[in-house]
């Protein structure tokens, strides 16, 4: 991995004197690295200098110093904090327990079941889920209902109860995704011999199998945790007035035009995410062991403990009927006049002009997203890879770094950079583009990466040996051989654009919204029904683009490679 | 062999969905031998190793070890233990850790674990080595860790699955050479697994070679190559000329005349009884098959004499191949140490030395059909 300095320098020439003799490459790389810089760092400086009081041209801690006096704003990093720590925990616990019973499962149907419920989640607007659990244990919901007139308990859903419940049903096909993964491809024979020497199955567990996908379970448990602190719809949905710090930076914009304190509250929002960027760059990494080499080949057929299988089960269970029954309700409000009330059939709800351009529009951004995602990606790990940039790695970290942000701090600093010339961009629709391509961008360039990685340079070298350009073997040659982590991209950023609103919501302008924005909308009026209605459009667009891109790829050649 | 075996297995039928990866397995082996289980991939070989060793629970049979029925008992509690194929080192642990897991998870005293660990690890020529990590240590030590892992538990059954198969040349002959001595040393009882031949032969006191879920032929190297029970077992140890034979006539003491395509020749019948005018298949190696351009001198003692045109030869350092042509049909013919200048060339006229003692098997249709 490192090179000597003079390595490096020389490196460095190359690489230089490479692009001078290249200007496609050239300005390719200075195009997407300077996008890079402009719409992923530039807005975070631009948060972080507001906090200090840029906008009167001194430097100056008063804004910090507002926060820490006023229990308020503590108070709403303590609670972030506190939900991010219980959902994290939650989450990655049932996800490591769900993922083991489905990767050690012997029956493949039920595991694609119980697979395919896992990810559904995917699908909506994670905090779609607050508006069920509402329906259910809101002042007027069925459960609450029924605990009121059997034992006159009052019940209510609003608060920590719902942000927790709601948020560890969005977070769980991430988490569950990233699990079930390290899970399958431990390789098994190391369970095997443990068992073989005589460890019962919960000292191989504990002994092996836990120790050996902890790098794993630590990076799910990361990226759930910035998700969680990042999330401010749920919180405003089902919070009940509880101030956390995405939701509030939110309400300091949009309510009481705050731009200095939402600045430091973005602030204390984009610090976990620097230090974790920090930790899953360097420090785990590190740590990863390496399973020694062998191909086992062979599928464990050991029956899984009693007590294990038990305590899987009944937790996975749990886990499955709570998505199941968010989604079942969202489904059922949908459809009748006013859940629990009156249980009548009805289309009223999907009635709604405004509703359905919203979604028209989404469906429009997130194409258009996806498909530069796609082929910059492509791009990007082109020159990454092959060309071999100086410079590359750190076009490469921003990219993933971009991935992390909140969208609440790129929305505001979006605000803060882009309202004014030179870059005057905010009111119209390329900004929402911009932000969702940067955010999404690492995916389409990880994928390429590995791709490019797996490919191998022979088929390059082959098409400059029979006397193609290097451009010319770029399209021919690279392009189609990278089709799956072209369609890798386009499909990731395809769902986020379509469900992810932090962003976004603060960078739609009259006349304009978007379908997840527009749902968070009317939730927030009140207007259950109706939003239930729209998720289970979006939803099924969603499913069905994603059910139409796969079908093609299958069809295709692509899925061949 | 008077003394119960160790292991019984009878009657062991395991399917995966549809597929039968074992078909009514039988098989005994007795203390202090090393057993190869011997195939091609998907003859049920690891699968037979895997029931054994208690990954995998058969849908019918019995297994026994040492007298006492194991059925259904899983790994961590069952005498026997595994080597695994890609060693399954565990990465996290060291040599140390590694080698004494078995005994921590029996709880072992400290001292009593650390004595123990000495003792192998020094016999296995990893002394010095406990701190390190898999990932720290060569192809050769990783196997030699998971053997000092297998062997400190001092199991009543050493599973080998491929043991040697990751290795290069020189480290399977060391292997090798190491694992006759282990079984020697601790009089342990081994079973493995392999498709390499050589290595069946070179290590095992008894091999199974298997077929399609089933074990077709099992006996001594010397008795499977000599006397190979079918076609498939002769062609899948060394290669074979394979003639149909009828037998003419036969004495008591099994000197026999058969017809073949390719003539009539002189034959030992002392493994199987057959009676004038049954059919079968006659089986001729072909390192026994001598060629020479002068006619023999001698004719009567040197069994069958035939002559023959070279087809084809092929140089191949310590031996030559043949391809000779008697009649309509081709033999191939083997020729070991090969004089210099000696290869002969395509439609030479040779005589052949067919020995006395081919070994003819009885046709069985169901078992000949498959075997191509």
């Amino acid at each position: 991995m490192f090179q000597s300095g003079e390595l490096t320098l020389k490196r460095q020439k190359d690489s230089i004197r490479h692009l001078a003799r290249n200007p496609l490459q050239f300005s390719l790389a200075l195009i997407i690295g300077l996008s890079l810089v402009l719409f992923i760092v530039v807005p975070i400086i631009y948060v972080l200098a507001r906090s200090l009081g840029a906008a009167e041209g001194v430097i100056t801690l008063e804004y910090f110093q507002n926060f820490f006096d006023r229990s308020y704003y503590y108070r709403a990093l303590s609670n972030s904090l506190i939900l991010a720590f219980t959902v994290t925990s939650i989450v990655v616990t049932l996800c490591f327990m769900y993922a083991y019973l489905v990767a050690r499962m012997h029956s493949r149907l039920i595991a694609t079941i119980l697979r395919s419920i896992a990810m559904v989640p995917l699908l909506a607007p994670p905090f779609i889920f607050s508006i069920s659990l509402i329906t259910l244990g809101g002042r007027r919901g069925l459960i609450s209902q029924l605990l009121a007139s059997l034992f006159g308990i009052e019940f209510s859903i609003y608060g920590w109860t719902g942000v927790i419940l709601a948020q560890i049903i969005g977070l769980f096909p991430l988490g569950f995704m990233m699990l079930e993964n390290v899970l399958r491809s431990m390789d098994l024979n190391l369970e095997e011999a443990s068992s073989d020497m005589g460890a019962g199955q919960w000292k191989t567990l504990l002994g092996i199998t836990i120790p050996l996908v902890m790098p794993g379970i630590l990076k799910a448990g990361l990226l759930v945790f910035i998700k969680s602190i990042a999330d401010f719809a749920t919180p405003m949905v089902i919070g009940g007035g509880l101030p956390f710090l995405a939701t509030d930076a939110y309400l300091l914009v949009v309510g009481q035009h705050n731009m200095e304190m939402a600045a430091v509250l973005a602030t204390f929002l984009v610090l976990p995410t620097m230090i974790i960027f920090f930790i899953q760059n360097y420090v785990l990494t590190d740590k990863t062991r390496t399973t020694i080499s062998g191909q086992s080949g062979v599928t464990s057929q050991i029956k899984m403990h009693r007590s294990i299988r038990g305590i899987f089960t009944v937790s996975s269970i749990l886990s499955a009927i709570l998505i199941v029954l968010a989604f079942g309700v969202i489904f059922w409000s949908a459809f009748v006049v006013i859940p629990g009330v009156n249980n009548t059939f009805t289309l009223d709800h999907f009635s709604t002009r405004t509703g359905w351009s919203a979604m028209g529009t989404s469906l429009q951004i997130a194409a258009i997203s996806a498909f530069i995602v796609a082929f910059l990606g492509v791009i990007q790990a082109y020159l990454n890879v092959r060309m071999k940039i100086y410079g590359s790695r750190i076009m490469e970290y921003i990219a993933l770094f971009g991935m992390g942000v909140p969208g609440t701090v790129v929305g505001i600093g979006y605000i803060l950079a882009f309202n004014q010339p030179p870059l005057h961009l905010t009111g119209t629709m390329t900004i929402i583009i911009i932000s969702m391509v940067l955010r999404h961008l690492g995916v389409g360039l990880e994928a390429g990466i590995s791709k490019l990685h797996q490919i191998g340079i022979n088929m390059e070298e082959a098409s400059w040996d029979m006397g193609a350009s290097k451009v010319l073997t770029f399209f021919r040659v690279v392009l189609p051989l990278m089709g799956s982590s072209f369609m890798y991209g386009f499909i990731y950023t395809f769902m986020c654009a379509m469900t992810s609103i932090s962003a976004a919501i603060f960078l739609v302008y009259p006349g304009t919204t978007l379908g997840a924005v527009y749902i968070l909308q009317v939730a927030e009026q009140g207007a259950i029904s109706r939003a239930a209605a729209m998720a289970l459009v979006l939803i099924s667009i969603v499913a069905l683009c994603l059910f139409t891109l796969t079908k093609l790829i299958s069809r295709t050649h692509l899925a061949r490679m | 062999m008077s003394e119960e075996p160790i292991l019984q297995v009878k009657d062991v039928v395991k399917k995966f969905g549809p597929v039968t990866a074992l078909s009514g397995v039988s098989i005994d082996v007795h203390r202090g031998e090393i057993v190869c289980f011997l195939g091609p991939s998907g003859c049920g070989k690891t699968t037979l190793l895997r029931v054994i060793g208690g990954f995998y629970s058969q849908d019918r049979g019995d297994t026994y070890l040492d007298g006492k029925l194991i059925n259904g008992i899983p790994p961590e509690k069952r005498d026997t233990v595994m080597f695994f194929q890609n060693y399954a080192l565990f990465p996290h642990m060291n040599v140390y850790e590694n080698v004494t897991y078995g005994l921590k998870v029996r709880k072992y005293r400290k001292a009593e674990m650390a004595e123990k660990a000495r003792e192998i690890l020094t016999m296995i020529q990893l002394d010095g080595m406990e701190g390190r990590y898999p990932n720290q240590l060569s192809g050769g030590q990783q196997q030699r860790v998971a053997l000092a892992r297998a062997l400190i538990l001092n199991p009543k059954l050493l599973l080998l699955d491929e043991p040697l198969s990751n290795l290069d040349a020189n480290l399977r002959a060391y292997m090798r050479d190491e694992i006759i001595k282990i079984r020697e040393k601790l009089n342990l009882t081994i079973i493995f697994v392999t498709h390499d031949q050589e290595e069946a032969i070179s290590i095992a006191d008894k091999i199974a070679v298997m077929r399609e879920g089933d074990i077709e032929q099992i006996g001594t190297p010397l008795h499977i190559y000599r006397y190979p029970a079918s076609i498939y077992v002769a062609d899948f140890l060394g290669s074979a000329n394979f003639l149909d034979a009828e037998v003419i006539n036969t004495d008591d003491k099994g000197n026999s005349e058969i017809n073949t395509n390719i003539g009539k020749m002189k034959i030992n019948l002392t493994m199987n009884k057959f009676k004038p005018g049954d059919r079968g298949k006659a089986i001729l190696r072909p390192e026994n098959i001598k060629v020479s351009l002068n006619e023999p001198a001698d004719k009567s003692s040197k069994g069958n004499v035939l002559e023959a045109e070279i087809l084809k030869g092929t140089y191949l350092g310590a031996t030559i191949m043949y391809e000779v042509k008697i009649d309509n049909e081709v033999l191939t013919v083997e020729i070991r140490n090969p004089k210099e200048n000696e290869l002969l060339a395509p439609g030479d006229q040779v005589y052949l030395q067919i020995p006395e003692n081919i070994h003819l098997i009885e046709e069985d249709e169901s078992k000949n059909t498959a075997s191509q």
